[in-house]
């Protein structure tokens, strides 16, 4: 597939390298040389300096020969001009990074598909669900949802205490006799397993698990967590993520909001009549002791500098916060917060390049997710019609090493995948898979 | 400072208020009273005198009309059209004082509508409509009627408009200021044509109808009777003047919305829904005191109560019975609404029930601020924050409002008036309401007080009309620095 990227930064960057590795042809379009002789030493890919608005440029690039046009740059309104212009080049399809969600409401009254930007995408909008998904599911390190919740993949941390420890994966299950979960990765001193059946739980696994709604309390229980409610929550930074997590959260919790920028705070509390917003620096124990710290059950850093937001999320954890979530947007620090102790984090660019590899795959691909820290995505298929996957049972199926089909859903119902399931047309499957057999797995659900 | 072009804009009032004191001559025609000839010759002699000031200054620089300018034009504008305003009733003879007479002209003009007549009925009805005439031009305001109708005042109109209508927030319809005044002056003049149709229906006749609109809209209070409005005993007339007040009361942007259909207006609005609430409560809870009384009759017990409540609280001071006699709870409580005021918008006058809800609310939340120093908590109006610059603009106009007052009060006693009336006659016509407490109440006029506290008084009345900012202002040594 033949795709042109605009902008290189780190959505472009991360997305190209992905692609590329998936050998689609890339061509990128940047304005920044340097930033272009960088992807063109990381990534196999063609680049082109100039302006993605441009007619030339893009005329340059192949635009009428290509498949997918991303637009990705710093900018909203050249990420719209560059979709809209692209597509009356001859692009089939386009996408364009907004910064913010006023255009994906319906009631805007702007039809964007019309205008030639066939999708829309909002990274700060998504970093700002997975938030709340994992203040909601209070003990899990990572929460995925697919079709509304019908099924979720959580990732969850085993302590050393937990009952399952040394248990076998067959002898839990056996326990159950209906099954609303199934292990799908462990991920064990940096390396993720695809377990079987006599694979052995062990004290500090990240265990995850696909599960239906009624399967969480059975998971929480097995490893000896609580899913606690939640009451109280700090966000530090007051960024479109935040002011979005607070809004989402305000009602419902205690929320406070921490921004060190006079105007901004004025302007979030007039935004967040429910939140209580505080104007100070995030790193200030004082000010965190002052705001009650201690009380809080959850602490959000949101700030647009990683470093921030790592340091002051080890020191709520230091203060004895139940969970403290960080946004990390560089990718280089991933497998770090892992190892120093932190609970969860969010990455809107890995985000925002998962949610667009997905117009990418063939097969009826309908969502992708990169399991953050651990080398491992789950996939959502639709089943088409014909295709190997409906042939058999899942027993009978020679899936490729590194894959497990977690669950599909049918109908509207989740259901978790065994033995004897059988796929049909038109269900989706969720799947998890290791990366380099991605493209293995795929051929199973082309008809 | 242009003086040429302050001096051009003044000519310009008084040739305006020359030209409206005219206005009465048909009913002294109709109803064959002796004040035509001083109407028509005072209307032409103070018309001339503007326009000649007008004309000779015509060629001042046109372009200019800053802040400064702004405040003095206004200041000086009210003044000199309440100055020129009374000599019809001095050259007549009815009010042979002229001190009296320009108090009554200043109320008139401020709608304050605290009269010196104990006769009103005496006056020939020319000079009656002249009175009322004065509520109606000061309600809605005489720059604001400018710029509505007569492109005289063009570029700088936003500053006079700025300084006749202070308000805390600006409300304006429509971009340019010219239009917002259009829709203003339409508004009023609809509601105005309005109640003197229904009035007419209850039973009054044209004159008094139309007198009593003009009172009402502007929230003035002057009436044609001397018992005031008790002489319409007419509980439906007494009704209309209720509902009617209560509108000049509200902010008249929201009957800009509400011609145009837009009633969620209304339930996001914190200052009406205070105002509502407020006005009907305490005309319940005064209602429920009363019950006791041996003569309680539930319903006139009611519209009593939410008579003098509305009139009040609008600033109107019109005056259907006298509350002196009431329960002294009840004198209590009228003492206090003389502090209240109408809505920002309206053409009422006193503090305002914004600038209370602001300030009540910013209080409360500054307990809040106590336990959290380091938080931001704004207070809300509307849903919307509000600016911090806003609300210190407020206590320092809710400061200088008491401190005004207080000053007031003391010189009052200080010529010589007893406590009560000194309390009540300073907040009253510092409130712009009219009828106050003790010897200047509801049934008893200013006619008794000493020259220099009638000119206190009056000074006090301008004060509180142009929201004390605008006059206060040019006492400053900042005003006058380059």
């Amino acid at each position: 597939m033949r795709i042109i990227i605009a902008g290189m930064g780190d959505v472009g960057y991360q997305l190209a390298k992905q692609l590329s590795i998936e050998s689609h042809d890339i061509i990128a379009i940047d304005l920044d040389q340097d930033r272009l002789s960088y992807s063109d030493q990381m990534a196999d890919i063609l680049t082109i300096n100039g302006s993605s608005t441009s007619v030339s440029v893009l005329k340059q690039a192949g635009i009428d020969k290509a498949d997918l046009l991303v637009a990705v740059t710093a900018s909203e309104e050249v990420n719209i001009t560059t979709a809209i212009i692209g597509k009356k080049l001859g692009v089939k399809r386009t996408i364009a990074r907004i910064f913010n969600d006023e255009y994906l409401e319906p009631e805007s009254g702007v039809n964007f598909n019309e205008l030639g930007v066939d999708f829309m995408i909002y990274p700060e909008g998504l970093a700002a669900i997975e938030t709340v998904n994992l203040i909601n599911r209070t003990a899990a390190t990572d929460v995925l949802e697919f079709e509304d919740g019908k099924l979720s993949v959580m990732g969850i941390r085993l302590d050393k205490n937990a009952p399952i420890i040394h248990k076998k994966i067959f002898e839990v299950t056996q326990q159950f006799q209906n099954v609303d979960f199934r292990v799908v990765a462990i991920h064990r001193n940096f390396r993720t397993i695809v377990p079987r059946g006599n694979d052995q739980f062990l004290a500090n696994d990240q265990v995850f698990v696909i599960s239906k709604p009624q399967g969480h309390d059975a998971i929480l229980r097995l490893s000896g967590k609580e899913n606690i409610q939640f009451n109280n929550i700090m966000i530090l930074g007051g960024g479109k993520i935040g002011r979005r997590v607070a809004s989402l959260l305000s009602d419902k919790m205690t929320v406070k909001l921490i921004d060190n920028d006079t105007d901004k705070a004025f302007e979030l509390a007039d935004q967040l009549p429910n939140t209580l917003v505080i104007k100070g620096d995030g790193r200030d124990i004082d000010l965190l002791a002052q705001e009650g710290i201690i009380d809080v059950d959850a602490f959000v850093a949101l700030t647009e500098d990683a470093e921030t937001n790592i340091i002051s999320c080890l020191m709520a954890k230091h203060l004895g916060v139940k969970k403290a979530i960080a946004l990390v947007d560089k990718v280089d620090y991933i497998p770090l917060t892992q190892t120093i102790g932190l609970d969860s984090l969010i990455n809107k660019k890995l985000t925002t390049a998962n949610n667009i590899v997905r117009f990418i795959k063939k097969g009826g691909l309908v969502s992708y997710s990169t399991l953050e820290g651990i080398d491992a995505v789950l996939l959502e298929y639709v089943a088409q019609p014909g295709s190997h996957i409906t042939q058999s049972n899942l027993a009978k199926l020679e899936l490729p090493k590194g894959t497990i089909i977690g669950g599909f859903i049918r109908n509207d119902e989740g259901h978790i995948g065994v033995g004897d399931s059988k796929i049909n047309a038109g269900d989706k499957v969720v799947v998890f898979s290791l990366p380099d057999v991605v493209e293995k797995l795929e051929k199973f659900f082309v008809g | 400072m242009n003086f040429k072009r302050v001096l051009n804009i003044l000519g310009f009032l008084v040739l305006i208020t020359g030209v409206f004191m005219m206005f009465g001559i048909p009913f002294s025609i109709y109803y064959g009273d002796n004040d035509i000839a001083v109407l028509l010759l005072t209307g032409i002699g103070i018309s001339v005198i503007g326009f000649s000031f007008w004309f000779k200054t015509r060629n001042a620089d046109k372009s200019d009309i800053g802040k400064r300018e702004g405040y003095l034009i206004v200041t000086l504008g009210w003044v000199l059209m309440s100055l020129f305003g009374a000599l019809p009733f001095v050259i007549h003879g009815s009010i042979p004082n002229y001190s009296d007479a320009f108090f009554e002209t200043m109320s008139g003009f401020t709608t304050t509508g605290a009269s010196i007549l104990s006769d009103v009925e005496s006056l020939p009805h020319g000079l009656l409509f002249w009175r009322s005439l004065t509520h109606w031009i000061g309600g809605m305001g005489i720059i604001v009627l400018s710029l509505a109708v007569l492109p005289l005042l063009g570029i700088g109109g936003m500053q006079l408009y700025a300084a006749e209508v202070p308000g805390i927030t600006k409300d304006k319809f429509h971009p340019r200021v010219k239009e917002t005044a259009k829709r203003l002056w339409v508004i009023y003049m609809a509601l105005t044509f309005l109640e003197t149709v229904l009035l007419m229906i209850a039973g009054m006749n044209f004159f008094d109808a139309l007198n009593h609109s003009f009172a009402t809209l502007a929230t003035g209070g002057f009436s044609t009777k001397n018992n005031s409005t008790a002489y319409f005993t007419s509980p439906y007339i007494q009704y209309i003047l209720i509902v009617f007040m209560f509108l000049a009361g509200m902010n008249f942007t929201l009957h800009y919305q509400m011609i145009h259909k837009n009633f969620s207006f209304l339930k996001k609005n914190d200052e009406f829904k205070a105002y509502l609430f407020f006005t009907i409560g305490v005309s319940v809870f005064i209602t429920l005191i009363h019950i006791p009384y041996v003569d309680f009759k539930p319903e006139e017990s009611f519209r009593q109560s939410l008579f003098h409540v509305v009139s009040l609280i609008t600033t109107t001071g019109f005056v259907s019975s006298d509350y002196e006699n009431w329960a002294i709870f009840s004198k209590m409580i009228f003492l206090i609404l003389l502090f209240i005021g109408g809505s920002a918008g309206s053409t009422g006058g006193g503090i305002k029930v914004v600038r209370h809800l602001l300030l009540i609310k910013n209080g409360f939340l500054e307990l809040k601020r106590l336990l959290h120093p380091r938080a931001v908590i704004p207070t809300r109006l509307n849903g919307k924050a509000v600016t911090p610059e806003i609300i210190s603009n407020v206590q320092a106009f809710f400061i200088l409002y008491m401190l005004v007052f207080v000053l007031g009060a003391i010189s009052l006693s200080l010529l010589g008036m007893d406590f009560i009336s000194s309390i009540g006659g300073a907040a009253t016509c510092l409130g712009n309401i009219g009828p106050g407490l003790g010897t200047v109440g509801p049934v008893s006029n200013f006619g008794h007080l000493p020259e220099l506290a009638k000119w206190l008084l009056s000074l006090l009345m301008l004060f509180g009309r142009l929201e004390l900012f605008t006059v206060l202002i040019i006492f400053t040594p900042y005003f006058w620095k380059k």
